[in-house]
């Protein structure tokens, strides 16, 4: 398999970068055994290249790869599973306050107030005359969104502000699309109340929705949609973290985007989610409507200029690193523990992004060649960055990876090495390999 | 000799000044210089003087300079004129082109008559003029019914009617057939050696400039708008990816006017009104390539609007007229108005400028210009020194002089080089490396005003892959260690060619 020769120790990627073929010499002491609740390829290949062995769930293993419900039985009291030094996994216990959409936002508005309970200038509100009233200046990254039925009368005061606008309703447990519609009538929100409440399912009544402002000026590429899926990997939360996968991609719509009230119900419009794209007749098995950040990047900075371009990229970055911070202090940061989120991001006409959501485990199925490739190279590259540089999972490992570990990753926050950073500029010692490190986020 | 050599000057101006006259830009030109002459600026004592001073200060210097710029060079042919001497050995090409043009031409006439569509096309029924011009938006929601329409050429044709190509001194002392015959090498044309080459492009290897400091020149250069000082920027293969567009269309001299929209506009209306057998080929093609390309997909709606207008630009088919082309051989086949028959890919050529403009009609002119300068030599039999005769002769020459083991390699195997990067050198790399590098390319070609980077581009992706090469020996495996070009980086390799021994 060509993907197999994809660059791995850095020293070859320049030989590998053109095409030649380089023998990998795997000489490890210690054999590394593995669990996984998947079957991906794009999983077992890269344990396969690493000469891993599998094992069951029962055995000793060192690296798990799991469902989000194993990992919260592993963590949960009453299982009595004590992780030992050697072993890493790949989720967070309570991963949920950040993929939960409801969670999501209540963790997002609850940042913004403690901030602005402490004064920070990060909480700066700005009235820009709009009928919303104040807004924030730096903090203004997801849509207004509500949790239903729990704030049902606030959503309907947000909502008389301004009748004109489209809600976008979402189950807040189902991903992939599942379960949401476009509202733009009040009176359709309290018909499917209604219905959910006298419904023969029972179950349906009780679960909860989020409804958030829907982003009606998307930017639009050829004519249309798109959103972008973003892979940021966490390695910890106390001290912050996290690294951003840079062949990240965009997903279209095959149909035209079309606001008009007769196409509000066209689900293949609005929904870029490959899962419900796939169903539509002008789905591409070649390139699935996926299109690589890279050339999203090369088309703004041709067309629109680089200054709102960076400007563009800079707010996606601080839009990650915030929502992270926003869950920092109620995630369980377990030194086990490390998980890849699939983040994504709208992206309006004036070129402002916009979290919509982020899932903690992003599909691995593949749906084109090139989609295995990065998703391959995405789980290599993870590899590279939670392993010590023994390859032997050790949580006493301070989790710094040289930076010829990165791989597609760069650095978006590491909290450790920006504080060590500020103590060697106080003791007037810079030790140089620190100084690239950015702590703007401080 | 100085009176002769004034003299020369003198009707050399006169000549293009009838020429300017004939553009369509003069009338507006005209008007300027004629409100300046008004202005106060302008005394009616010192009429020239001032007036030459006005026009500098209102850049009208600069805009003539660039129509010069532009009419001279596209007036230089260095084509050599179509003499039917019998002793020019050239002649045999000539003749192969022309039977070449004449093949693709009869067999788009055969299948026009076999599909019962006509090429200059019929007036196109009511219903289906509004239902394309209601998606003119979304022509990828336009239904045409495509089964029975295929590509008039592929590379691949092309690609064996200059292998065949028979020249006088091959027919002397013809092979016994074991080895293939190597292609190109009787073909007496002109091409330059690496060192040459290094010459040529000796520009590449001074960077002595940070980043950012050069993106501010070419800022600074550009609000000359200046056309050869722009073509210089583009020397570098650093151009600042936010001034590529403006850039591109400075050099070519496709800015957008007035009278770019207004035929634009006239363009779309002879799409709309006409039927022809060339849309459904457009239709097929964008299906067949950019539609399917993770890439460029995201353009196709654009790719459709460009390459339909393009085939009706009759405006084409006055720049690209070559002596040759005009053989009464030819006339007998009737064409698309701008006189290119469509081949399999040629949306390619098209494609990367949806990177660089948003708007179609921008897009469209820069395209055009970057068609009828280049692209258009790839796809014909010519003599022209960047015509794809001299580029695989190059290609040959190199591998042979710099790549002696590859060179054995593939005689050995008796594949012929230049099969495995045919479609490359046809399409500009255009489809093969990534969006980004390609634009680097392109850059070169525009830069340095010549295709043949193409060629040497080839020679160093083939020796840079050269130790997976010669572990393999059939065409299926050489080409699939060639297939992803997503890898190559185009200037440090170019670079690198350059500098070293």
């Amino acid at each position: 398999m060509a993907y197999d020769n994809s660059k791995r120790a850095n020293a070859s990627s320049l030989s590998t970068m053109y095409g030649r073929i380089t023998h990998n010499e795997n000489s490890r002491m210690m054999k590394i055994c593995f669990c996984s609740d998947m079957d991906k390829s794009v999983l077992l290949n890269n344990f396969d290249k690493r000469g891993w062995m599998q094992v069951t769930a029962d055995d000793d293993w060192n690296f798990y790869w799991a469902g989000t419900q194993t990992c919260r039985n592993i963590f949960s009291v009453d299982s009595g599973y004590r992780m030992h030094d050697n072993q890493i996994i790949n989720h967070f216990p309570n991963h949920y306050e950040l993929s939960r959409k409801d969670l999501l936002v209540k963790n997002i508005k609850r940042y913004r107030k403690d901030l602005e309970r402490d004064g920070s200038a990060l909480a700066e509100k700005v009235n820009d005359g709009g009928i919303n009233g104040p807004k924030y200046l730096y903090l203004d990254f997801i849509p207004v969104t509500f949790v239903l039925p729990a704030d049902y009368n606030m959503f309907v005061e947000e909502y008389r502000k301004n009748t004109q606008s489209t809600w976008i309703m979402k189950p807040t447990g189902k991903s992939q699309g599942a379960g949401i519609f476009l509202i733009n009538k009040l009176s359709k929100l309290k018909r499917w109340s209604r219905e959910a409440k006298t419904s023969f399912h029972p179950a349906i009544g009780k679960e909860s929705y989020v409804i958030s402002r829907y982003i009606d000026n998307p930017l639009l590429i050829g004519g249309k949609k798109f959103d972008l899926r973003l892979y940021v990997l966490v390695t910890s939360f106390r001290p912050l973290k996290a690294y951003l996968f840079k062949l990240g991609f965009c997903r279209f719509c095959t149909v035209k985007y079309d606001t008009s009230v007769t196409e509000l119900d066209n689900m293949y419009v609005h929904l870029t989610n490959v899962s419900v794209q796939k169903h539509g007749g002008e789905y591409n098995n070649l390139h699935g409507g996926k299109w690589s950040v890279q050339n999203l990047k090369l088309y703004l900075e041709g067309t629109r200029g680089k200054k709102v371009t960076e400007k563009l990229f800079g707010g996606i970055n601080w839009l990650i690193v915030h929502s992270l911070k926003a869950v920092q202090p109620v995630m369980a940061s377990d030194r086990h523990c490390f998980e890849c989120y699939g983040y994504d991001i709208i992206i309006d006409n004036n070129l402002k992004a916009w979290l919509v959501e982020v899932n903690a485990s992003p599909s691995l199925t593949s749906t084109t060649v090139n989609d295995r490739i990065l998703k391959y190279k995405l789980i290599d590259n993870i590899l590279n960055i939670v392993l010590p540089p023994d390859g032997i999972p050790d949580v006493r490992w301070n989790k710094i990876p040289s930076a010829e570990n990165l791989g597609n990753f760069e650095l978006l926050i590491d909290e450790e090495l920006a504080s060590q950073t500020q103590e060697d500029n106080i003791l007037g010692s810079m030790t140089t390999g620190k100084q690239r490190i950015n702590n703007r986020w401080k | 000799m100085e009176e002769l050599r004034e003299s020369s000057i003198h009707h050399t101006a006169l000549k293009f000044s009838e020429d300017v006259k004939q553009m369509k830009i003069y009338n507006n030109l005209y008007k300027t210089v004629q409100k300046l002459a008004c202005s106060p600026e302008v005394c009616k004592d010192d009429m020239k003087n001032t007036l030459e001073l006005a026009m500098k200060k209102h850049g009208l210097e600069t805009e003539i300079r660039n129509i010069v710029f532009h009419l001279i060079r596209t007036s230089i042919k260095s084509d050599v004129k179509f003499s039917m001497q019998a002793t020019d050995p050239l002649n045999y090409l000539r003749r192969a082109g022309v039977q070449w043009e004449r093949r693709v031409r009869k067999s788009l006439n055969t299948m026009s008559a076999e599909l019962k569509t006509t090429l200059q096309g019929q007036v196109r029924n009511q219903q289906e003029k509004e239902e394309l011009q209601a998606k003119w938006a979304e022509l990828s929601n336009f239904q045409v019914d495509l089964s029975n329409y295929r590509p008039v050429y592929a590379p691949k044709d092309l690609l064996e009617v200059l292998i065949s190509l028979k020249g006088p001194a091959s027919q002397k002392h013809d092979d016994d057939g074991v080895i293939p015959r190597w292609e190109f090498s009787h073909i007496s044309l002109p091409v330059r050696n690496l060192q040459e080459l290094r010459t040529v492009f000796s520009e590449l290897l001074r960077n002595e400039m940070t980043v950012t400091d050069w993106s501010v020149t070419c800022e600074r250069i550009l609000t000359t708008r200046h056309a050869p000082l722009c073509q210089q920027i583009l020397k570098k293969g650093l151009t600042p990816t936010q001034l590529r567009g403006k850039i591109w269309s400075i050099v070519l001299g496709s800015e957008l006017e007035e009278h770019h929209r207004e035929y634009w506009d006239q363009l779309k209306t002879t799409v709309l009104s006409t039927d022809s057998i060339v849309d459904k080929l457009v239709f097929k093609d964008v299906q067949l390539t950019a539609t399917n390309d993770d890439q460029y997909f995201v353009f196709e709606d654009v790719i459709y609007q460009v390459m339909l207008c393009f085939s009706r630009d009759s405006e084409i088919a006055d720049m690209i007229k070559t002596d040759w082309l005009n053989t009464s051989k030819l006339k007998q086949y009737e064409t698309p108005p701008n006189n290119i028959v469509p081949f399999h890919g040629i949306c390619m050529f098209a494609s990367p400028f949806c990177y660089l403009f948003d708007s179609p009609i921008a897009l469209y002119y820069t395209f055009r210009a970057f068609y009828v300068r280049y692209c258009h030599r790839l796809t014909t039999i010519n003599t022209h020194n960047q015509g794809i005769v001299s580029l695989c002769l190059l290609f040959e020459k190199l591998l042979q002089t710099h790549e002696p083991i590859l060179w054995s390699h593939f005689r050995e195997l008796q594949i012929q080089p230049i099969r495995v990067v045919f479609k490359w050198l046809m399409r500009a790399f255009s489809g093969h490396l990534h969006p980004q590098e390609l634009l680097i390319l392109w850059d070169l070609i525009l830069g340095y005003d010549s295709l043949e980077i193409l060629s040497l581009l080839a020679i160093i992706i083939l020796s840079f892959r050269k130790e997976s090469l010669m572990q393999v020996s059939t065409i299926e495996s050489i080409e699939a260690v060639l297939a992803d070009l997503s890898s190559i980086k185009v200037l440090p390799l170019v670079q690198l060619a350059l500098s070293r021994d």
